[in-house]
Protein backbone atom coordinates (compact mmCIF):
# COMPACT_ATOMS: atom_id res chain seq x y z
CA UNK A 1 0.00 0.00 0.00
CA UNK A 2 1.07 3.73 -1.01
CA UNK A 3 2.20 5.16 1.78
CA UNK A 4 -0.34 8.04 3.00
CA UNK A 5 0.62 11.42 5.50
CA UNK A 6 -1.18 11.85 8.05
CA UNK A 7 0.44 15.43 8.32
CA UNK A 8 -0.45 15.22 12.17
CA UNK A 9 -2.39 13.77 15.34
CA UNK A 10 -4.83 15.46 17.02
CA UNK A 11 -9.20 15.52 16.94
CA UNK A 12 -9.87 19.17 17.69
CA UNK A 13 -10.21 21.91 14.61
CA UNK A 14 -7.11 23.42 15.46
CA UNK A 15 -5.23 20.17 14.22
CA UNK A 16 -7.25 19.71 11.06
CA UNK A 17 -6.33 23.48 10.14
CA UNK A 18 -2.94 22.44 10.90
CA UNK A 19 -3.19 18.94 8.61
CA UNK A 20 -5.28 21.15 5.66
CA UNK A 21 -2.56 23.79 5.80
CA UNK A 22 0.47 21.14 5.60
CA UNK A 23 -1.49 18.81 2.99
CA UNK A 24 -0.92 20.08 -0.36
CA UNK A 25 -3.80 18.29 -1.78
CA UNK A 26 -5.87 20.41 -0.07
CA UNK A 27 -6.01 23.60 -1.82
CA UNK A 28 -6.50 26.62 0.35
CA UNK A 29 -9.50 28.85 0.37
CA UNK A 30 -8.96 32.39 -1.47
CA UNK A 31 -9.86 34.80 1.20
CA UNK A 32 -8.90 38.05 -1.00
CA UNK A 33 -7.26 39.39 -3.81
CA UNK A 34 -4.20 41.23 -3.70
CA UNK A 35 -2.30 42.59 -6.68
CA UNK A 36 1.31 41.77 -8.08
CA UNK A 37 1.87 45.19 -8.06
CA UNK A 38 0.76 45.29 -4.34
CA UNK A 39 2.96 41.94 -3.44
CA UNK A 40 5.94 43.88 -5.15
CA UNK A 41 5.28 47.20 -3.19
CA UNK A 42 5.17 44.97 0.49
CA UNK A 43 8.19 43.11 -0.50
CA UNK A 44 10.29 46.11 -1.20
CA UNK A 45 12.74 44.60 -2.95
CA UNK A 46 12.38 46.02 -6.53
CA UNK A 47 10.41 48.69 -7.89
CA UNK A 48 7.22 47.39 -9.61
CA UNK A 49 7.16 47.16 -13.30
CA UNK A 50 11.47 46.91 -13.19
CA UNK A 51 13.26 43.57 -14.53
CA UNK A 52 14.68 41.07 -12.36
CA UNK A 53 17.98 41.78 -10.79
CA UNK A 54 20.21 38.51 -11.35
CA UNK A 55 22.93 36.78 -9.30
CA UNK A 56 24.36 34.97 -12.20
CA UNK A 57 23.52 34.02 -16.15
CA UNK A 58 20.05 32.39 -16.33
CA UNK A 59 20.98 28.55 -16.83
CA UNK A 60 20.39 28.25 -20.14
CA UNK A 61 23.14 30.60 -21.28
CA UNK A 62 25.78 28.57 -18.50
CA UNK A 63 27.68 25.62 -19.45
CA UNK A 64 26.30 22.84 -16.89
CA UNK A 65 27.98 20.43 -15.51
CA UNK A 66 27.03 16.52 -16.83
CA UNK A 67 25.15 15.64 -13.62
CA UNK A 68 22.36 12.76 -12.52
CA UNK A 69 20.76 15.08 -9.88
CA UNK A 70 20.45 18.01 -12.16
CA UNK A 71 18.30 15.36 -14.88
CA UNK A 72 16.21 14.53 -12.26
CA UNK A 73 15.78 18.32 -10.07
CA UNK A 74 13.76 20.72 -12.48
CA UNK A 75 15.14 24.12 -11.53
CA UNK A 76 12.24 26.59 -10.36
CA UNK A 77 11.55 29.77 -12.50
CA UNK A 78 13.72 31.82 -10.62
CA UNK A 79 16.48 30.01 -10.45
CA UNK A 80 16.22 29.07 -14.14
CA UNK A 81 16.34 32.91 -14.73
CA UNK A 82 19.06 33.46 -12.07
CA UNK A 83 17.35 35.64 -10.05
CA UNK A 84 18.24 37.14 -6.23
CA UNK A 85 17.78 34.85 -3.29
CA UNK A 86 14.91 37.40 -1.28
CA UNK A 87 12.66 37.27 1.51
CA UNK A 88 9.11 37.37 2.91
CA UNK A 89 8.90 37.28 6.98
CA UNK A 90 5.53 36.92 8.84
CA UNK A 91 5.10 37.70 12.50
CA UNK A 92 1.62 36.02 13.66
CA UNK A 93 -0.32 37.03 16.65
CA UNK A 94 -0.75 34.50 19.76
CA UNK A 95 -4.81 35.46 19.86
CA UNK A 96 -5.60 33.04 16.87
CA UNK A 97 -4.00 34.15 14.04
CA UNK A 98 -4.40 31.56 11.45
CA UNK A 99 -0.98 30.22 11.17
CA UNK A 100 1.98 29.99 13.05
CA UNK A 101 5.73 30.48 12.37
CA UNK A 102 6.43 26.28 12.71
CA UNK A 103 3.42 26.04 10.51
CA UNK A 104 4.02 28.02 8.11
CA UNK A 105 7.38 26.52 7.82
CA UNK A 106 5.84 22.90 7.54
CA UNK A 107 3.14 24.14 5.13
CA UNK A 108 5.71 25.57 3.13
CA UNK A 109 8.09 22.71 2.52
CA UNK A 110 4.92 20.39 1.66
CA UNK A 111 3.77 22.83 -0.71
CA UNK A 112 6.38 24.75 -2.71
CA UNK A 113 9.74 24.27 -4.23
CA UNK A 114 13.18 25.85 -3.71
CA UNK A 115 12.49 27.98 -0.29
CA UNK A 116 14.44 28.48 2.49
CA UNK A 117 12.51 29.18 5.59
CA UNK A 118 13.73 29.79 9.17
CA UNK A 119 11.44 29.50 12.09
CA UNK A 120 11.73 31.40 15.01
CA UNK A 121 9.39 31.67 17.92
CA UNK A 122 7.34 34.98 16.69
CA UNK A 123 8.44 35.44 13.72
CA UNK A 124 9.01 32.86 9.88
CA UNK A 125 10.72 34.12 7.34
CA UNK A 126 11.13 32.19 3.97
CA UNK A 127 13.81 33.05 1.58
CA UNK A 128 14.07 31.78 -2.52
CA UNK A 129 14.44 33.13 -5.88
CA UNK A 130 12.80 36.51 -6.05
CA UNK A 131 10.04 35.29 -9.18
CA UNK A 132 9.51 32.43 -6.76
CA UNK A 133 9.24 34.79 -3.98
CA UNK A 134 6.46 36.98 -5.43
CA UNK A 135 4.69 33.87 -6.48
CA UNK A 136 4.53 32.26 -3.17
CA UNK A 137 3.95 35.06 -0.81
CA UNK A 138 0.61 36.35 -3.14
CA UNK A 139 -0.30 32.91 -2.14
CA UNK A 140 0.51 33.25 1.18
CA UNK A 141 -1.42 36.53 1.32
CA UNK A 142 -4.57 35.87 -0.48
CA UNK A 143 -5.34 32.63 1.15
CA UNK A 144 -6.73 31.82 4.77
CA UNK A 145 -3.19 31.61 5.79
CA UNK A 146 -3.31 35.14 6.45
CA UNK A 147 -4.99 37.64 8.12
CA UNK A 148 -4.83 41.64 8.01
CA UNK A 149 -4.93 41.75 11.36
CA UNK A 150 -2.99 39.41 13.19
CA UNK A 151 -0.76 38.73 11.10
CA UNK A 152 2.04 41.11 10.06
CA UNK A 153 4.33 41.05 7.37
CA UNK A 154 7.72 42.24 8.76
CA UNK A 155 10.94 41.96 7.72
CA UNK A 156 12.52 43.79 10.55
CA UNK A 157 11.41 45.04 14.67
CA UNK A 158 8.81 42.03 14.21
CA UNK A 159 7.96 42.76 18.17
CA UNK A 160 4.34 42.30 18.46
CA UNK A 161 2.69 37.99 18.19
CA UNK A 162 2.85 37.78 22.33
CA UNK A 163 1.19 41.02 23.12
CA UNK A 164 -2.03 42.00 23.19
CA UNK A 165 -4.05 42.89 20.34
CA UNK A 166 -4.77 47.32 20.20
CA UNK A 167 -8.30 48.59 20.78
CA UNK A 168 -9.06 48.17 16.97
CA UNK A 169 -8.24 44.66 17.25
CA UNK A 170 -4.35 45.25 15.46
CA UNK A 171 -1.46 43.33 16.31
CA UNK A 172 0.94 45.84 17.98
CA UNK A 173 3.69 47.32 15.33
CA UNK A 174 6.48 49.43 16.70
CA UNK A 175 6.88 50.91 12.83
CA UNK A 176 2.64 51.13 12.00
CA UNK A 177 3.39 49.42 8.79
CA UNK A 178 0.08 48.54 8.71
CA UNK A 179 -3.11 50.71 9.57
CA UNK A 180 -6.92 49.82 9.82
CA UNK A 181 -8.36 52.59 8.25
CA UNK A 182 -12.00 54.35 8.57
CA UNK A 183 -13.60 51.97 5.53
CA UNK A 184 -12.35 48.86 8.08
CA UNK A 185 -9.83 47.64 5.49
CA UNK A 186 -5.92 47.23 6.03
CA UNK A 187 -3.87 49.35 4.15
CA UNK A 188 0.21 48.74 4.13
CA UNK A 189 1.48 52.20 4.20
CA UNK A 190 5.27 51.01 4.57
CA UNK A 191 6.87 47.95 3.13
CA UNK A 192 7.89 45.27 5.22
CA UNK A 193 11.22 46.98 6.57
CA UNK A 194 9.35 50.22 7.42
CA UNK A 195 10.02 52.24 4.54
CA UNK A 196 7.01 54.14 3.79
CA UNK A 197 5.31 53.76 0.69
CA UNK A 198 4.21 56.08 -2.34
CA UNK A 199 0.64 54.44 -1.98
CA UNK A 200 -1.36 52.43 0.59
CA UNK A 201 -1.57 49.17 -0.31
CA UNK A 202 -5.30 48.00 0.77
CA UNK A 203 -4.65 44.32 1.89
CA UNK A 204 -8.13 43.23 2.54
CA UNK A 205 -10.95 43.70 5.92
CA UNK A 206 -9.83 41.84 9.33
CA UNK A 207 -11.50 38.28 9.65
CA UNK A 208 -14.07 38.46 12.24
CA UNK A 209 -13.65 36.39 15.51
CA UNK A 210 -16.25 33.71 14.87
CA UNK A 211 -13.91 33.13 11.55
CA UNK A 212 -10.55 33.58 13.28
CA UNK A 213 -11.66 30.55 15.57
CA UNK A 214 -12.74 27.97 12.73
CA UNK A 215 -9.45 28.59 11.02
CA UNK A 216 -6.65 29.22 13.83
CA UNK A 217 -3.74 26.63 13.99
CA UNK A 218 -2.79 28.05 17.85
CA UNK A 219 -3.94 26.35 20.53
CA UNK A 220 -5.25 29.19 23.25
CA UNK A 221 -7.19 28.50 25.90
CA UNK A 222 -8.37 31.97 26.40
CA UNK A 223 -8.77 33.30 22.72
CA UNK A 224 -9.53 29.81 20.74
CA UNK A 225 -9.63 25.89 21.50
CA UNK A 226 -7.84 24.70 24.75
CA UNK A 227 -4.84 22.18 24.09
CA UNK A 228 -5.87 20.38 26.76
CA UNK A 229 -9.60 19.64 24.64
CA UNK A 230 -7.52 17.45 22.34
CA UNK A 231 -6.35 14.41 24.04
CA UNK A 232 -4.89 12.82 21.15
CA UNK A 233 -2.67 15.45 20.41
CA UNK A 234 -1.65 15.31 23.95
CA UNK A 235 -1.33 11.60 23.66
CA UNK A 236 1.12 11.65 20.72
CA UNK A 237 3.22 14.79 22.10
CA UNK A 238 3.47 12.57 25.37
CA UNK A 239 4.44 9.57 23.50
CA UNK A 240 7.28 11.28 21.87
CA UNK A 241 8.56 12.93 24.88
CA UNK A 242 8.34 9.63 26.65
CA UNK A 243 10.59 7.93 23.83
CA UNK A 244 12.95 10.84 23.48
CA UNK A 245 13.82 10.52 27.08
CA UNK A 246 14.01 7.03 27.28
CA UNK A 247 16.78 6.98 24.14
CA UNK A 248 18.60 9.57 26.13
CA UNK A 249 19.66 6.55 28.76
CA UNK A 250 20.60 5.42 25.11
CA UNK A 251 19.14 1.90 26.16
CA UNK A 252 20.73 -1.50 24.57
CA UNK A 253 18.92 -4.61 23.51
CA UNK A 254 21.46 -7.52 25.49
CA UNK B 1 11.29 56.75 46.07
CA UNK B 2 8.65 53.86 47.16
CA UNK B 3 7.90 53.48 50.60
CA UNK B 4 6.57 50.21 51.77
CA UNK B 5 3.91 52.70 53.66
CA UNK B 6 2.12 53.31 50.56
CA UNK B 7 -0.17 50.98 48.23
CA UNK B 8 0.76 50.31 44.47
CA UNK B 9 -1.93 49.04 42.30
CA UNK B 10 -1.44 48.26 38.37
CA UNK B 11 -4.78 48.54 35.56
CA UNK B 12 -4.25 46.33 32.82
CA UNK B 13 -7.01 46.49 30.11
CA UNK B 14 -7.33 43.28 27.72
CA UNK B 15 -6.42 45.50 24.92
CA UNK B 16 -3.70 48.16 24.08
CA UNK B 17 -5.11 51.56 24.10
CA UNK B 18 -5.03 54.53 21.76
CA UNK B 19 -3.99 57.70 23.04
CA UNK B 20 -7.31 59.12 22.93
CA UNK B 21 -8.97 56.04 25.24
CA UNK B 22 -5.60 56.55 27.36
CA UNK B 23 -6.56 60.08 27.47
CA UNK B 24 -9.75 59.57 28.76
CA UNK B 25 -8.69 57.07 31.41
CA UNK B 26 -6.00 59.09 32.51
CA UNK B 27 -8.36 62.08 33.01
CA UNK B 28 -10.98 60.02 34.75
CA UNK B 29 -7.91 59.24 37.38
CA UNK B 30 -6.90 62.36 38.05
CA UNK B 31 -10.39 63.27 39.51
CA UNK B 32 -9.22 61.07 42.08
CA UNK B 33 -7.47 62.30 45.12
CA UNK B 34 -5.24 60.50 46.94
CA UNK B 35 -2.84 59.04 43.96
CA UNK B 36 0.84 59.79 44.60
CA UNK B 37 2.77 58.58 41.38
CA UNK B 38 1.72 57.12 38.17
CA UNK B 39 3.90 55.23 35.77
CA UNK B 40 2.12 55.09 31.90
CA UNK B 41 3.71 51.75 30.67
CA UNK B 42 4.07 49.59 27.30
CA UNK B 43 5.96 48.76 24.63
CA UNK B 44 7.99 52.25 23.15
CA UNK B 45 6.87 54.13 19.99
CA UNK B 46 10.40 55.13 18.90
CA UNK B 47 10.69 58.19 16.88
CA UNK B 48 13.09 56.71 14.27
CA UNK B 49 13.40 52.88 13.43
CA UNK B 50 15.67 51.67 15.77
CA UNK B 51 17.25 48.72 13.56
CA UNK B 52 16.89 46.59 10.38
CA UNK B 53 17.92 48.01 6.86
CA UNK B 54 15.55 51.18 7.23
CA UNK B 55 17.44 52.10 10.55
CA UNK B 56 17.56 55.79 11.71
CA UNK B 57 15.30 56.60 9.26
CA UNK B 58 12.25 58.61 10.44
CA UNK B 59 9.26 56.30 11.85
CA UNK B 60 5.61 58.39 12.07
CA UNK B 61 2.98 56.29 14.12
CA UNK B 62 -0.26 57.71 14.67
CA UNK B 63 0.24 57.03 18.69
CA UNK B 64 2.99 58.55 19.50
CA UNK B 65 1.17 61.80 20.28
CA UNK B 66 1.08 64.44 23.47
CA UNK B 67 -1.92 63.91 25.17
CA UNK B 68 -3.54 66.26 27.87
CA UNK B 69 -4.07 64.96 30.96
CA UNK B 70 -5.41 67.82 33.53
CA UNK B 71 -3.66 70.64 33.24
CA UNK B 72 -0.56 68.99 31.89
CA UNK B 73 0.82 68.08 28.59
CA UNK B 74 2.88 64.82 28.20
CA UNK B 75 4.09 63.26 25.28
CA UNK B 76 3.21 59.99 24.61
CA UNK B 77 6.56 57.77 23.76
CA UNK B 78 4.57 54.18 24.17
CA UNK B 79 1.50 52.19 23.29
CA UNK B 80 -0.34 52.00 26.54
CA UNK B 81 -0.26 48.50 27.71
CA UNK B 82 -0.84 49.45 31.38
CA UNK B 83 -0.90 52.21 33.98
CA UNK B 84 0.99 51.31 37.49
CA UNK B 85 -0.41 54.06 40.39
CA UNK B 86 0.81 54.71 43.71
CA UNK B 87 -1.85 55.42 46.33
CA UNK B 88 -1.89 57.04 49.39
CA UNK B 89 -4.02 54.39 51.39
CA UNK B 90 -6.46 51.47 50.34
CA UNK B 91 -9.79 53.31 50.11
CA UNK B 92 -8.35 54.86 47.13
CA UNK B 93 -7.88 51.87 45.45
CA UNK B 94 -11.25 50.87 45.88
CA UNK B 95 -12.66 54.44 44.26
CA UNK B 96 -9.91 53.50 41.35
CA UNK B 97 -11.88 50.33 40.74
CA UNK B 98 -14.91 51.99 40.67
CA UNK B 99 -13.71 54.54 38.09
CA UNK B 100 -12.12 51.46 35.85
CA UNK B 101 -15.64 49.74 35.92
CA UNK B 102 -17.51 52.02 34.71
CA UNK B 103 -15.07 52.94 32.20
CA UNK B 104 -13.99 49.59 30.69
CA UNK B 105 -17.45 48.75 28.98
CA UNK B 106 -15.73 47.52 25.51
CA UNK B 107 -12.95 45.14 26.91
CA UNK B 108 -12.26 44.02 30.25
CA UNK B 109 -9.67 44.41 32.73
CA UNK B 110 -7.33 43.81 35.15
CA UNK B 111 -6.41 45.73 38.80
CA UNK B 112 -3.46 44.04 40.49
CA UNK B 113 -2.16 45.09 43.72
CA UNK B 114 1.40 44.50 44.22
CA UNK B 115 4.74 46.56 44.22
CA UNK B 116 5.52 47.77 40.70
CA UNK B 117 8.00 50.60 41.32
CA UNK B 118 11.59 50.55 41.77
CA UNK B 119 12.37 50.36 45.20
CA UNK B 120 16.22 51.08 44.84
CA UNK B 121 18.32 53.34 42.53
CA UNK B 122 19.67 51.48 40.20
CA UNK B 123 23.31 51.93 38.85
CA UNK B 124 22.25 53.78 35.58
CA UNK B 125 19.79 55.86 38.19
CA UNK B 126 23.31 56.64 39.87
CA UNK B 127 24.87 57.23 36.77
CA UNK B 128 22.23 59.39 35.44
CA UNK B 129 20.97 61.14 38.30
CA UNK B 130 24.25 61.18 40.28
CA UNK B 131 23.88 60.92 44.49
CA UNK B 132 21.92 63.29 45.57
CA UNK B 133 18.95 62.16 42.98
CA UNK B 134 15.48 63.23 44.01
CA UNK B 135 13.84 60.45 45.09
CA UNK B 136 10.71 60.81 44.43
CA UNK B 137 11.12 60.56 40.51
CA UNK B 138 13.36 57.42 41.11
CA UNK B 139 11.84 54.66 38.70
CA UNK B 140 9.01 57.15 37.06
CA UNK B 141 10.68 57.95 33.85
CA UNK B 142 13.19 56.59 31.95
CA UNK B 143 16.69 57.34 32.75
CA UNK B 144 18.12 57.44 29.17
CA UNK B 145 15.53 59.47 27.54
CA UNK B 146 16.54 62.40 29.46
CA UNK B 147 12.75 63.53 29.95
CA UNK B 148 11.82 63.94 33.65
CA UNK B 149 8.10 63.24 35.19
CA UNK B 150 5.05 65.28 34.45
CA UNK B 151 3.47 67.31 37.58
CA UNK B 152 -0.20 67.08 37.25
CA UNK B 153 -1.95 69.25 39.75
CA UNK B 154 -5.46 67.51 41.09
CA UNK B 155 -8.16 70.11 39.39
CA UNK B 156 -9.79 72.25 42.66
Amino acid sequence: MAYKPQYGPGTSIVAENRRKQMNPGQKLEKVRSVTDEDIVLILGHRAPGSAYPTAHPPLAEQQEPECPMRRIVKPTEGAKAGDRVRYIQFADSMFVAPSQPYQRTYSEMYRFRGIDPGTLSGRQIVECRERDLEKYAKELVETEMFDPARVGIRGATVHGHSLRLAEDGMMFDMLQRCLLDEDGIVKYIKNQIGEPLDRAVAVGKPMDEKWLKAHTTIFHSLAGTSYRDDAEYIEYVQRIHSLRTKYGFMPKEE
Amino acid sequence: MTQAAFPQVRIVPMRMLKPETAERLLNTLTGITGIRRMIIHGPGLPATVPYGPARGSPNPHSDRRAIQIGDAEVALRVQVGEVILEVEDAPVIEEIRSHCDDFFTEFSYQLQEGRFMKTAPTLVDYAKFGPDADETIIGLADPRSGEGPVVIRAPR
